[in-house]
């Protein structure tokens, strides 16, 4: 049989009818569609054409042809005005299918509501979604009969006014809170405009303004008063926030309302307070300009920083005889020429306002104002010093970890003093030695250096040797190296026309290797010669003491008078020895008389002595360098005539 | 001793205000630095890569112990770095006869770079050489040493000092025109307005460095890779500073193979790698 190679089977019967003519809802919809398909619109269908057409087998198109072949002329502004007549009736449908929609509800939720008097779970499946959406409770639903009331003419204009009367309460009550606020947001603009005025002023000044807090997004602003340069110890005031306070102006910082402070150096001589250093008086009143504020802080970090900076370096230099007590610094001052008052400087830290010189004697004001300043040029010839070494390149690290000495603030100050009391002591006694020598009629040139960068200052101001200082550092850098002074003065015996220079050269340095003054004489090659010195040798020899320096200063003009001087006034010279002992012979009724003469300088003044042998006898004379002593070659000879 | 860097991008357009920058992050005004390279090559071919190690075994025993096996020796470019001013262009370059007490700072520097470090430490570490040439022609000295010429250039640029990282913001000028193949320096420096830069957008460098002295103790070594760190994080979102390729400051000449010129002799060359 073919039919079972077939993979289907089919009948071609129609589809069976269902027997009921009930359809149900989804069938319903199903047979809507067909016929959609089928028929394409439903407007103009009615039950007889229907019933006609199945008699009469013709499908209902006319009408749809006639109407389209009647409006055929009017077409296009049919179609416009269709389109709107269209759009109206469907917006009133929509209104008209809202307000169904929304009585329908209302009847609903009402029925619900009776409902719910018996069972209040009724409202769950009863009530309206809207109504459901609110997610009010079902127990809050009820429903209750309430008798409308009557209400009487009076009685509703009562309550008109009363409505009236809450309306304006609230009205008012709205433009008062709109004032108030439009009042507020004014004395805000006030405030703000104030604010940052003075702000701007700041800045304006050349104040650098930062945020307080870098990480914070709102953090009031800050000026920052203090020095880049600072050492470790005071990095952390160098800023003062400036907030607003009640009325607009910049609240004043504790930092910026403490007193200020400032360094007092006061000369005390046994004793006594005979000098201070003040800076100029303040204005007491705290109200300011913001500004005056702001400097004075600075001014006053400044001087705190000396203190701490002085008061670091004393421990370094206790041994030079400065000594921090009672949170003042000690410091032994110089004798400048006034040799027996025993002068030291007291440096501390006080308030400004403080400083007035209570002591009547105002004597040394000068030193102590000089040595403020010398300190406060320091310590900003250190800032400019700082920056230069940290912008040169580092080393590379290595485990050695290197140690900044304190700024050289006090040890400048200490070396250049002792330096000039150094060379004062000797120009002292080189005076003193030079009038007796002119008393006694031999003259003797002599130059003084007291340092050798001060004598070319401007020099050193105006050629610019090392290109990155400025004039200013190149200055104070000679002040932080070693002090050299150099004496030059001609021997006593010296003739016109010879260059026999005695030089004694002075090195003042707080530090190693000198820790002080030192004394370098170089001897002239006569006397070399005289002390049988090698003609290369170097002729230089260094002192550290000063009466061990003019001891030797004594010998040597001492043998250059008898060796070079005395053996060439006479003929009859024998010799001479290293005491300065000049030995004459002289013949003296035929008989050889030995005299010897002893020249000595000793602490200025000239003496010589005659020793003769026969008869023994002993002479002396001495120059002290007052006037009107006759020359020394006048006395030598009338020694050697004597008997 | 020892470098570790780290370099950034900048583009033209950033220069200025990246200046402004770095000098308020180091505090200080930016130094201005110009300087002339000049780069020389040793007139030695280098080995073939593998001729060192021995080849074939040798029969006797105790010949084997004695041959030591010798590393093979690289050569390197060095540079000769000489430090100018802004006058110093348009004139006749001044043969130092004998040192002047003018500038505190040498003019010419001798500088030797290893390639760069292996290993990931976040930076480029490299060994580093600097000499400071006191007196004397340093291009006759390099070339009497067995070095020859191979080009020159200017670099300009500022530098900064942060702490122990020194900062440096440049780019590279050539003279322009076509590539002259030159056997020595030019006497006479040319004009600073005519000097091109090697990149034609006119962008910047950015390189920070810091120098250990030795690696023998690693937590000073961690201490500097850790400032320069530091400082790549407070640059973020400003500069981005990166470890480049190591390679790309590879120093060394490459050997080059010779031409394949006669059969027989490819045989027994080693392959070319």
């Amino acid at each position: 049989m073919a039919g079972t190679d077939s993979t289907t089977q089919v009948a071609l019967t129609a589809w069976p009818v269902p027997e009921n003519e009930d359809l149900s809802p989804a069938e319903i919809a199903q047979q809507l569609y067909l016929l959609g398909v089928q028929r394409g619109n439903f407007r103009n269908i009615t039950e007889d054409a229907l019933q006609n057409e199945i008699e009469t087998h013709v499908l209902i198109q006319e009408d749809a042809q006639g109407q389209h072949e009647e409006g055929h002329d009017k077409k296009p502004q049919n179609k416009k005005e269709r389109l709107k007549e269209i759009d109206e009736i469907k917006q009133k449908m929509s209104m008209e299918l809202t307000n169904a929609l929304f009585y329908a509800r209302a009847g609903l939720d009402l029925i619900a509501l009776a409902l719910s008097k018996g069972n209040p779970r009724v409202t769950d499946q009863f009530l309206s979604p809207p109504i459901k959406q609110l997610n009010v409770p079902r127990e809050a639903f009820g429903l209750a009969s309430a008798r409308e009331e009557e209400v009487g003419p009076t009685e509703e204009r009562k309550r008109e006014i009363l409505a009236k009367g809450t309306r304006m309460k609230a009205l008012e009550s709205s433009a008062n809170n709109i004032l108030k606020a439009a009042m507020q947001l004014e004395t805000e603009v006030r405030k703000e405009t104030k604010y940052w005025d003075q702000v701007l002023s700041i800045s304006e000044k050349g104040w650098a303004l930062r945020r307080l807090r870098r990480d914070v997004k709102h953090s009031p602003l800050a000026v920052r008063y203090g020095y880049t340069e600072v050492s470790d110890h005071f990095r952390h005031r160098e800023i003062a926030p400036l907030r607003m306070g009640e009325d607009g102006s910049i609240m004043l910082d504790p930092a910026l309302t403490q007193r200020p402070k400032t360094i007092r150096v006061r000369i005390s001589e046994d004793g006594n307070i005979t000098g201070a250093s003040s800076l100029p008086r303040l204005d007491e009143a705290l109200d300011q300009p913001i500004e005056k504020l702001i400097q004075l802080a600075r001014d006053s970090l400044f001087e705190e920083e000396i203190y701490y900076e002085i008061s670091m370096e004393t421990r370094q230099l206790l041994s030079h005889g400065v000594e921090l007590r009672n949170s003042i610094v000690h410091l032994p001052a110089p004798k400048f020429g006034n040799r027996s008052v025993s002068r030291t400087i007291l440096i501390d830290c006080v308030d400004r306002v403080e400083q007035l010189s209570q002591s009547s004697n105002n004597s040394q004001d000068s030193l102590a104002r000089n040595v403020a300043e010398a300190l406060r040029i320091l310590l900003s010839h250190e800032h400019r010093m700082r920056l230069h070494r940290r912008s040169r390149i580092p080393p590379p690290l290595s485990q050695r970890k290197q140690q900044t000495p304190p700024p050289p603030l006090l040890r400048t100050i200490l070396s250049c003093f002792q330096h000039l009391s150094a060379v004062d002591a000797l120009k002292g006694y080189l005076g003193r030695t030079l009038r007796t020598l002119s008393s006694a009629g031999l003259e003797v040139p002599i130059q003084i250096t007291y340092e050798a960068t001060w004598a070319i200052l401007s020099k050193v101001v105006t050629e610019a040797s090392r290109k990155e200082f400025s004039a200013m550092d190149r200055l104070l850098d000679g002040f932080t190296r070693p002090f050299d002074s150099i004496v030059a003065l001609m021997l006593p015996s010296s003739e016109i026309g010879q260059h026999e220079k005695l030089t004694i050269a002075t090195r003042t340095s707080l530090g190693h290797p000198i820790y002080g003054s030192e004394y370098k004489v170089t001897i002239p090659s006569s006397v070399a010669s005289i002390l049988l010195l090698p003609q290369e040798s170097k002729r230089e020899f260094k002192f550290s003491n000063f009466t061990e320096l003019i001891a030797y200063i004594d010998w040597i003009l001492s043998l250059d008078l008898s060796h070079n001087f005395m053996s060439r006034i006479t003929p009859r010279f024998v010799g001479v020895d290293q005491e300065s002992r000049c030995t004459v012979l002289i013949m003296k009724r035929k008989k050889q008389v030995r005299k010897e003469m002893i020249a000595q300088f000793s602490d200025g003044s000239l003496q010589v002595t005659l020793i003769s042998d026969d008869p023994p006898a002993q002479a002396e004379y001495v120059w002290d360098g007052t006037g009107g002593q006759e020359s020394f070659k006048a006395r030598v000879m009338a020694f050697l005539k004597a008997n | 001793m020892y470098e570790l860097l780290l370099f950034g991008q900048v583009p033209r357009t950033r220069h200025e205000q990246l200046l402004k920058i770095l000098a308020g992050v180091a505090a200080m005004q930016p130094q201005r630095v110009l300087e002339r390279h000049v780069i020389y090559k040793p007139i030695r071919e280098p080995e073939e890569p593998g001729s060192n190690l021995k080849r074939g075994a040798n029969q006797s025993v105790a010949q084997q112990k004695q041959t030591k096996q010798t590393t093979s020796k690289d050569l390197y470019f060095t540079r000769v770095v000489q430090t100018l001013n802004e006058n110093d262009f348009g004139r006749e370059v001044e043969k130092p006869t004998s040192s002047t007490g003018d500038s505190s700072d040498p003019k010419w520097a001798f500088h030797f770079q290893d390639v760069p470090d292996t290993g990931d430490r976040g930076v480029l570490m490299r060994l580093t050489f600097r000499t400071d040439i006191v007196g004397g022609d340093a291009c006759e000295y390099m070339t009497s040493l067995g070095n020859n010429f191979v080009s020159e250039y200017y670099q300009e640029g500022h530098r900064f000092v942060h702490g122990n990282i020194v900062i440096l913001l440049h780019r590279i000028l050539q003279v322009p025109g076509a590539r002259v193949v030159e056997t020595a320096p030019t006497q006479s420096l040319p004009d600073f307005r005519t000097l091109e830069p090697l990149d034609p957008s006119g962008g910047y460098i950015l390189q920070a460095t810091i120098r250990v002295q030795d690696l023998n103790n690693p937590s000073i070594l961690d201490g500097g890779v850790d400032e320069l760190k530091r400082f790549k994080q407070s640059m973020r979102g400003c500069v981005e500073l990166d470890v480049p390729d190591r390679l790309l400051f590879d120093t060394r000449v490459k050997y080059k193979p010779k031409n394949i010129a006669n059969v027989g002799m490819v045989a027994t060359q080693a392959p070319v790698r």
